[in-house]
């Protein structure tokens, strides 16, 4: 876990590395190991360098959020991990093994949902399951499941258009979840949606957290929603993007806001964010 | 991908008006259609028939024309073009437009022939049409092909091109994997909108090429057209000219119905 105090060499007061240190990398369900990523290295044209020498772990059944200003490389991170854009450097490993190119091991979701349009909810939710050794029966019963968890049972026969947002979302979650990945991989998911949904969907997606026991992985740039899901909150720093200090949330769920502890952990990571080095 | 289908959206809400004030659309519809043919016929009586005969001459051509089976006749030799060569032209252009748009490869090598195969008009290639198949339906049959595979290939091409990659990403995060997977579950699917619009617009086209296809002597509508316009039988050749407007207004209400089938997920 050295790589959580690197960027911390300062010496914040912080709780970084604190219970998350004790944990051996080889349990940890996600590791990045001295990511980095520069666009244009070809030469054409400055090479941008999007992230420099990110390393963090995720452990198994842990919720991380990751925070930080636009253009701290966020989303090029979630890509990353996701096996969907090649790293410069170092290197993602699930459960040990590192991550090249996409794989079912973990389920995706996106900002802007990307269900397929021409596919009912049922479908949706079982895209992934086509394409897995399942039987048939098998896999009807994991779309049942999966509607049941995301209480979309009724419009298992609904197009997407006809959804909203937060519901399209759900179907996405559910579609991410089919397969039975060992991590849930999610770019600001609850970002195009109203804060009403936003905040019944932070609480969906903690109940099916723990009931699933799934390790989450969740990108956001809203501090407040970090703080509500995450046991550790990964505050990234810009140009070029990298870890400014991994914190821990010490605060029992479910979590108010109005709460004195959540007002101060989002005071101290809205800090790090704004702080420049 | 709703700008890519632009076009069509302006047809469907004119098709949703027929459900709605259906009844006030036809009735305007015949208004129109009886003012034109007053007009036809008012200016048809200061001109010679060969110049433009009366509505009420077309439609005794008409009359006798289907009375005495020849119109039957040449509509099912040219039927006997346009099914083959919509069909075959449909298939190669959709085939060749998504994999041309998909593969990088193949687009890189086909792009200068495209480019100059592209504007040759179909009845440029009259003489290939005899040359490779003859006087026959196989020739005619040709000369629509080429119609349709142009239409089509652009449309799919252009469908496939507007695919969106996210859609791609989730599919690879869902376990997509090869190009074949992708193609068959993703590519196809997020362009039908684009691809349906193609081959609807080159159903329509091809009933224009029939006459184009028969103008070498092949028998059909076109020929009869053509025929009936040497012979300075104006009436006659207006009959034919609305039996290809009937074959195109069947065939098109036909195929919107399979078209809002096919994409019954569109808004």
């Amino acid at each position: 876990m050295a790589g959580v105090n690197d960027d911390g060499s300062a010496g914040d007061d912080g709780t970084a590395g604190g219970p998350g240190a004790p944990r051996s990398p080889a349990a940890a369900s996600v590791a990045l190991d001295g990511v980095g990523k520069t666009y244009d290295a070809d030469g054409d044209g400055d090479p941008v360098r999007a992230l420099d020498d990110v390393s963090f772990s995720v452990a198994d059944g842990e919720f991380v959020c990751l925070v930080g200003p636009s253009g701290c490389g966020k989303t090029t991170l979630f890509r990353v991990v996701a096996g969907l854009t090649e790293a410069t450097d170092g290197r993602v490993l699930l459960d040990g093994t590192e991550v090249t190119a996409p794989t079912t091991d973990m389920g995706v979701v996106f900002q802007e949902y990307h269900l397929f349009p021409w596919l009912t909810v049922e479908e949706n939710v079982g895209f992934g399951l086509e394409r897995s050794d399942r039987s048939a029966a098998e896999r009807d019963r994991r779309v049942d499941e999966m509607l049941d968890l995301v209480g979309l049972a009724e419009f298992r026969d609904a197009y997407p258009k006809s959804l909203s947002g937060g519901m399209k979302q759900r179907v996405a979650i559910a579609r991410a979840l089919a397969v039975d990945p060992d991590l849930l991989l999610m770019d600001e998911p609850f970002g195009a949606v109203d804060a009403q949904t936003r905040e019944m969907l932070q609480r969906e997606l903690l109940d099916v957290w723990a009931s699933t026991g799934k390790t989450v992985l969740f990108v956001t740039h809203d501090v407040a929603e970090a703080v509500t899901l995450a046991d550790r909150v990964v505050v990234m720093a810009a140009e070029p993007g990298r870890v400014r200090e991994v914190v821990d949330v010490d605060v029992e769920r479910p979590r108010e806001r109005g709460d004195a502890a959540f007002a101060e952990y989002v005071g101290r990571v809205r800090e790090l964010i704004g702080a420049h080095p | 991908m709703a700008t890519e289908t632009g076009p069509r959206v302006g047809g469907d809400g004119a098709f949703a008006s027929v459900g709605l004030g259906g009844g006030r659309r036809l009735r305007r519809g015949a208004a129109g259609v009886a003012a034109f043919l007053l007009v036809w016929h008012a200016v048809s009586l200061t001109q010679d028939p060969f110049v433009l005969p009366s509505p009420i001459a077309v439609g005794e051509a008409f009359a006798s024309e289907l009375a005495s089976g020849d119109m039957i006749a040449a509509l099912s030799q040219s039927v006997r073009h346009w099914i083959p060569g919509t069909a075959v032209g449909t298939g190669l252009g959709v085939a060749a437009g998504v994999a041309f748009a998909w593969s990088r490869v193949l687009d890189d090598l086909t792009a200068p022939l495209v480019r100059t195969l592209r504007p040759v008009p179909p009845l440029a290639l009259i003489g290939f049409a005899i040359a490779w198949f003859g006087i026959n339906d196989a020739g005619a049959a040709f000369i629509i092909a080429v119609g349709a595979f142009w239409i089509n290939f652009y449309a799919a091409y252009g469908a496939v091109e507007g695919v969106s990659e996210d859609l791609l990403d989730v599919g690879r995060t869902l376990g997509v994997r090869g190009d074949l997977d992708a193609v068959r579950s993703i590519v196809l699917p997020a362009s039908m909108p684009g691809i349906m619009t193609g081959i609807r617009t080159g159903l329509g086209r091809c009933w224009m090429l029939v006459v184009a296809s028969e103008i070498f002597g092949v028998p059909g509508v076109g020929r009869e057209i053509i025929r009936a316009s040497n012979n300075l039988r104006v009436d006659r050749a207006i009959a034919y000219i609305l039996v290809l407007s009937l074959m195109f207004l069947l065939v098109d209400v036909a195929f919107r119905a399979v078209e809002r089938r096919v994409l019954a997920w569109r808004a």
